[in-house]
């Protein structure tokens, strides 16, 4: 049997832009029959558009896809899913009011003289969990009281149910899941490889990446970085290609970060002691001081975002303290964060930072005139001298400070946003991927902002995805790893000193 | 380019403003009127007042003015409040029965007497008024800090609120005769009086919205709330407000009709008026999935089915086919708001601003 | 012991809402039947059927349209044009049938439109709805302005035929009552109830309505992306609940055998209310039809205590209602799976502790709804209702009104003559008053007089005509059956060489305002008949 009659899929040069960034730039993928294969790369690295692709909620630009030997091209998720190619997303697509039997045969339920055959459904519920998936649970009961798991493997089981499959995608299935859970997912999931069904995995968790896999593919920045045989791929090797290991010439940022530190303050502006929040992060300690850049690393899902929204307020944290200035923290909401002078851009803009039908103005003085209050208003000759001045400072692209936000492309609106945090002028900024979908030269302007923030004496965290950008900007890095802190190291470590700590190898 | 904060003269500005298809709406409706009804622009003079249709259509649409400013500010945070009608007829009981207890005792008796009246004045509007505001924040608790949907919270009251009412005056029709309080409805100062009011309440809330911050915030909160927390704007205390307003200016409407028909009807009173209240603010360009709200726009649109209703009785139209008519307004009105023409409209002036 | 009763209620916990509602509306009547001799009889019961089966039918169609989140403001407007409608046709002199069939269709017809605008224009349900309400009560008023009467045979068979149940006439026999009875409508409503529980658990259709409800409208996308057919779905539900408008309407004329565009006010919160109460939540995707019969129910029994206590008038119904409304929202919250749920199943042991005590604080909720019903028993009672609870069963009969005995007092001098009829006492009084101040009046029985000065009835007469218009179309003549305290009233007024004659019902609120300033003016000049009573 030849190689190719082995293939239940091949991707070739498949390309896809969107309005400012290339998504995809001509990515090969190739799925093996009865292959576990897993798709890894971070945030904005192509992963999800790459099965939109595939299951025809976007149409490439460039490339085709071959499935079983046949050239394809997919319209519609329901029509992936005639073609056999079923997807089980991270949120369940399923109805929670109903009950296991119903979503697994909604549509599709047993009929006797035209009305629903309730006993034969349920049966047949039973009998299909059973045979592809080898679950034993009470079908009769409604979806919604189960674990996000046992959903899963409903939403799985009815994927298979409907049409034979032949590729099954798991966009990011043990997310919520415990490790036990996990176990019985993987079990799942070798059974159906037996039965050679094509299982295309991503996961941000390295560990299950090793245990489960077959191939690997690692994508970055819309590119194909490769694909690679699990088995044969040290961790540490899987990890740099993800978050890079550029050549890029440090010297000049080295110099300023030189400089900047020596205008780090000894005393400590923050305390976290034991600072957790059961199910997002651990408890840990942190000290960060004005002056100084800490950079948070680690993978996606590692902790960095609770981290960040712990220290700002968004959430509570069930264990420890925060000591700000001296005094102990307690209140704790972002109004309260603003007041003592704390800012954090937020990582999902859209949802949590712009507010998209109000205009460039107004967005960049709301953090201030929330601080303010109601009465307060500033007047809006200071809304667009401040306005100004941050399009200036940081070459926003608009037309005028009356341009509804909405407008602007994702980059710009992610400076919008840096503006809004930068006007509070606050004595610790929070950066929460702030170079996400921005173009290489501002991203270096970035960064020489935020150390030139440090020089004006205020402590800054920078959390990115991207490894050489935190090296470059950090004074100090703090590394993370499945929600727990496990390692600091000074901002002039190796590289790869920090790739092995996220990876929990040695060097 | 920058410091050009008024942006030149283009037609544009003018077509995307939101004041411009309910004024769009009026002129149609009034040219209508000038070809069709003569005599429906004149306006007499009489011993220093103004009368004719055109002014009536102002005063008739006051009420529903009043109520479009409370609403707009409701809707802008993507809520709703269907109980203005309600809170309309427990501050006319209010009112009514502070001038004229006799209801509590079980007797209607023949008021002849314009001059008489139980309690001063400010006492019956101030009494009446402070209800309407307990109304608001019954409202404002139950949608923001019990987090119940604003369409179900607010329906508790509309029903009940009638019940309220009539609590208040046991049920009876209160006979209004008290001058003074006659005045806000029918009282003339060269332009009807309620004029006045609605100027007032529209002065004031605009300064609250527009030369504070609250205005800006209520819009942030309409659009994404979450950004807004993430902004550090407390969502809990603009809803609160925003309710506790829309029951205040539910109280001033309910006295100002009261005052109009010289009765406080708790059952009549009020009665569906929320819809027009609510489609008001639409016409004004209002999304009822919150955001941007023009204050101004809501209360010509309240013109707009003030200007309708006025146009066909003048036309002979009896009164009960006005509401077949208002609803192939609505009807027309949300279609042309409609999703579809909207992102249509966005489309074509997205391409020429991206940058 | 706290273990098992969790369980239990785990087991069964989608009935809860039911239960409760179910366990309310009994409960409720099981205490006004204690307090009040009158409520024992079954017809009283049965009464509770039949003065809502336009309630429960309408009631069944907005269940199915709320399951998919949406709402049906225009069920008021579609039962009142129905009215209208029937009764003008039958008036032309249609085929009954043909006229029956015909309301239905154009029910279906509205839904449909409705529903092709909520679907295919995106037009959010509230807003299509209630433009269809005005629509429809817009072209009640095309047909009719006046209430219009029906008076066809096959009408009246159909409303008035008494469906004895068997067991209870032998039972009634002994106790000496008539024979309880339901009515063809109240039949039809259950019929439709179960048609409904079939279709709504029995056929893909049903199910399929579920799928698209809850979830904060996620439901719906998810039912999409399983290759549901939602917008068809979605069309048929709204098309169904215009059917069942019309069938409500029709039910409604058949019991006050006349039609008028002013019918069923604020009927569609009354409808939602049941709904909700019957444990259906507004977000849809979760509740039971049959639910909503036990919500109608409650309404039901809440109207009939309060016309039992007899001290409150008609309009703390409303009160009550909108609060327990609120209550059972507020119940329905506390049951709902929230989403905080997923993220405690890391802790199980802290779930089953949450979820033990928001059922603690459900039970302790309905333990203050019936805390609440007793109140309203109660305080009425303790503040002094005097002898009114044993009142008589027997509905009054109410007597056409005395048309020609006034006509001839009007030819005979009087400027106004007065008809007073039903109310508490069940009465019928005649008053006459004429321009030099006598005023005579009599209820059959006994007779009075009285004399004013006759400048006061100069002022009366000129206060009737020019301040509230009696002779001018603002003043018309409504009517409607009156419920058990209302009064009906006939007046003519003679004036400056005008005549007018206009009918009113208390507790309408279809009376034009100038009707009860007129009423209040005359009543508080008239004396008193039999003072004794």
């Amino acid at each position: 049997m030849s190689e190719s009659n082995q293939n239940i899929l091949e991707m070739e040069g498949i390309s896809k832009a969107f309005p400012g960034v290339q998504a995809l730039d001509s990515v090969n993928f190739t799925l093996r029959k009865g292959e576990i294969h897993c798709l890894v790369g971070e945030n904005g690295a192509g992963k999800s558009t790459l099965i939109k692709v595939l299951t025809g909620v976007d149409r490439p630009e460039a490339g085709r896809m071959i499935l079983d030997g046949k050239e394809i091209h997919t319209r519609s998720p329901q029509h992936a899913q005639t073609l056999g190619i079923s997807t089980v997303y991270q949120e369940i697509n399923l109805c929670p009011n109903l009950t296991v039997a119903e979503n697994i045969l909604l549509g599709r339920e047993p009929q006797r003289f035209k009305s629903i055959d309730w006993a034969k459904m349920n049966a047949d519920a039973v009998e299909i969990l059973k045979r592809s998936l080898d679950v034993d649970i009470d079908v009769t009961k409604p979806l919604g009281i189960y674990t996000v798991a046992i959903q899963q493997m409903v939403a799985i089981a009815r994927a298979l149910d409907i049409a034979s499959a032949k590729i099954l995608i798991l966009d990011e299935p043990t997310s919520s899941l415990d490790e036990h859970e996990v176990q019985q997912l993987f079990k799942v999931m070798r059974k159906l490889k037996e039965n050679g069904v094509g299982i295309i995995f991503i996961t941000h968790f390295i560990g299950q990446v090793y245990e489960i896999s077959d191939k690997t593919t690692v994508l970055r920045n819309g590119k194909l970085i490769g694909t690679f045989d699990t088995a044969s791929l040290p961790r540490f090797e899987l990890i740099a290609k993800m978050i890079g290991r550029s050549l890029d010439d440090l010297d000049e940022m080295s110099k300023i970060k030189l400089e900047s530190s020596k205008h780090i303050r000894t005393e400590a502006l923050l305390k976290a002691k034991g600072l957790g929040h059961s199910g997002a992060i651990s408890p840990f300690d942190l000290e960060l001081h004005s002056g100084e850049v800490v950079g948070l690393a680690g993978l996606l899902g590692s902790g960095r975002t609770e981290i960040a929204n712990l220290l700002f307020g968004i959430d509570k944290p069930d264990t420890g303290s925060i000591t700000f200035a001296g005094d102990e923290v307690t209140d704790y909401s972002p109004l309260g964060s603003i007041k003592r002078g704390v800012g954090l851009c937020p990582e999902d803009r859209k949802a949590e930072g712009v507010v998209d039908d109000l205009t460039v103005r107004e967005n960049i003085i709301l953090a201030i005139q929330a601080n303010n209050g109601w009465f307060k208003f500033l007047s809006v000759q200071e809304q667009y001298d401040i306005a100004d001045k941050y399009i200036e400072l940081l070459q926003i692209a608009t037309p005028s400070p009356d341009q509804p936000v909405g407008n602007l492309s994702g980059g710009n609106q992610q400076k919008v946003i840096l503006a809004r945090w930068l006007a509070t002028n606050p004595h610790l900024l929070i950066l929460d991927e702030p170079t996400r979908g921005i173009d290489v030269g501002t991203k270096a302007e970035i960064q020489k902002l935020v150390l030139s923030l440090a020089d004006e004496g205020k402590a800054c965290v920078f959390i990115s995805s991207e490894l050489e950008e935190v090296l470059r900007t950090s004074h100090r890095i703090v590394v993370l790893r499945e929600r727990e802190k496990v390692a600091e190291f000074s901002g002039e470590v190796d590289e790869n000193t920090i790739i092995h700590a996220i990876a929990g190898s040695e060097a | 380019m920058r410091n050009q904060k008024k942006s030149s003269f283009a037609w544009r500005n003018i077509i995307e403003s939101r004041l411009f298809f309910p004024l769009i709406a009026l002129f149609l409706i009034l040219l209508f009127d000038f070809i069709f009804i003569p005599g429906f622009f004149t306006i007499e003079n009489r011993d220093g007042n103004l009368y004719g249709s055109l002014i009536d259509i102002f005063r008739n649409g006051s009420t529903v003015m009043l109520l479009a400013i409370g609403m707009t500010l409701v809707i802008a945070t993507a809520g709703v409040d269907l109980s203005v009608g309600a809170v309309m007829a427990i501050a006319a009981s209010m009112a009514g029965i502070l001038m004229n207890p006799s209801a509590l005792r079980n007797e209607v008796f023949f008021v002849t007497d314009p001059t008489y009246t139980f309690q001063p004045l400010w006492v019956v509007i101030g009494a009446a008024l402070i209800v309407s505001l307990i109304c608001g924040v019954w409202n404002g608790v139950l949608v923001a800090y019990m987090r119940i949907q604003p369409m179900v919270a607010t329906l508790i009251l509309m029903i009940a609120g009638r019940g309220i009412a009539q609590l208040i005056t046991n049920g009876l029709r209160v006979q209004i005769t008290y001058r003074p309080y006659a005045f806000l409805g029918q009282g003339w100062i060269i332009l009807p009086f309620s004029l006045y009011i609605v100027a007032f309440v529209y002065a004031g809330t605009w300064l609250l919205t527009r030369k504070t911050a609250i205005g800006m915030f209520i819009e942030s909160v309409g659009i994404n709330f979450r950004s807004s927390f993430f902004s550090g704007i407390d969502e809990k205390k603009i809803k609160l407000l925003v309710y506790t307003f829309c029951g205040l200016c539910a109280g001033i409407a309910g006295l100002v009709a009261s005052s109009n028909i010289r009765t406080s009807d708790a059952n009549s009173i009020g009665l569906m008026i929320e819809l027009d209240a609510i489609l008001a603010v639409v016409i004004g360009g209002g999304s009822m999935a919150g955001g941007r709200f023009s204050l101004l726009a809501s209360m010509i649109g309240a013109l707009v089915m003030q200007a309708i209703t006025q146009s066909m009785y003048a036309v002979g139209v009896p009164a009960f086919a006005l509401q077949a008519i208002k609803a192939v307004v609505v009807v027309f009105v949300i279609l042309l708001f409609s999703e579809q023409v909207r992102s249509f409209i966005r489309g074509i002036s997205a391409q020429k601003k991206e940058v | 012991m706290w273990q098992r009763v969790n369980e239990f209620i785990s087991n069964n916990r989608k009935f809860i809402p039911i239960f409760s509602t179910a366990v309310l509306a009994l409960a409720a009547y099981g205490i006004g039947a204690y307090f009040f001799v009158g409520m024992r009889n079954p017809q009283v019961f049965f009464n509770l059927f039949r003065n809502s089966s336009w309630l429960l039918i309408s009631g069944i169609g907005s269940t199915l349209v709320i399951l998919t989140g949406g709402i049906d403001l225009s069920v008021s407007g579609v039962v009142a044009l129905t009215t209208v409608a029937s009764a003008v046709l039958l008036r032309e002199g249609w085929n009954a049938w043909g006229v029956i069939l015909l309301m239905l269709a154009m029910g279906m017809t509205l839904g449909a439109i409705m529903g092709s605008f909520i679907v295919y224009l995106k037009v959010q349900p509230f807003i299509a709805t209630l433009a269809g309400m005005w629509f429809a009560r817009g072209m009640c008023f095309f047909i009719s302005d006046d209430a219009v009467t029906i008076d066809d045979r096959l009408f009246r068979i159909l409303g008035k035929t008494k469906i004895l149940i068997p067991g209870l006439t032998e039972y009634a026999a002994k106790q000496g009552n008539p024979a309880p009875y339901l009515s063809i409508p109240v039949v039809v409503a259950f019929i439709l109830l179960i048609v409904a529980i079939y279709i709504t658990q029995f056929t893909r259709f049903g199910r399929t309505v579920y799928a698209i409800g809850g979830n904060e409208g996620r439901n719906e996308q998810s039912a999409r992306l399983m290759g549901l057919r939602v917008n068809r779905t979605k069309l048929l539900v709204y098309t169904f609940n215009g059917f069942c408008s019309a069938l409500a309407g029709l039910s409604l004329a058949l019991f006050v055998y006349s039609g008028h565009g002013l019918y069923a006010p604020g009927f569609e919160l009354e409808v939602i209310a049941s709904v909700v109460m019957g444990g259906t939540m507004l977000t849809g995707g979760s509740g039971y039809v049959v639910g909503t019969l036990f919500g109608v129910m409650v309404l039901a029994v809440t109207q009939a205590l309060i016309q039992f206590i007899g001290s409150l008038s008609s309009w703390w119904t409303k009160i009550v209602i909108g609060v327990l409304t609120l209550i059972f929202i507020g119940v329905q919250t506390g049951l709902a799976t929230r989403k905080d749920d997923r993220k405690m199943a890391q802790d199980p042991q802290e779930l089953e502790a949450e979820k033990i005590r928001r059922r603690k604080q459900a039970l302790v909720w309905g333990g203050f709804v019936i805390l609440v019903l007793l109140a309203f028993i109660f305080i009425p009672k303790i503040m002094g209702g005097d002898g009114t609870e044993t009142a008589e069963v027997v509905a009054c009969e109410v007597p056409p009104y005395r048309e020609e005995e006034a006509a001839s007092l009007i030819a005979d001098g009087a400027a106004i003559a007065y008809n007073r009829t039903a109310g508490p006492q069940c009465v019928d009084e005649l008053f006459a008053i004429y321009p030099d101040g006598r005023i005579i009046g009599n209820d059959g029985v006994n007779k009075v007089e009285k004399q004013l000065p006759p400048v006061d009835v100069e002022l009366l007469l000129a206060t009737i005509s020019e301040d509230y218009g009696w002779f001018t179309d603002d003043i018309y003549s409504t009517y409607h059956n009156p419920c058990r305290q209302c009064f009906t009233h006939y007046i003519i007024a003679s004036y400056d060489g005008q005549q007018k004659a206009v009918t009113a019902v208390d507790g309408g609120t279809d009376m034009p305002p100038g009707y009860g300033l007129t009423l209040a003016i005359i009543r508080s000049s008239l004396p008193e008949i039999n003072p004794a009573q």
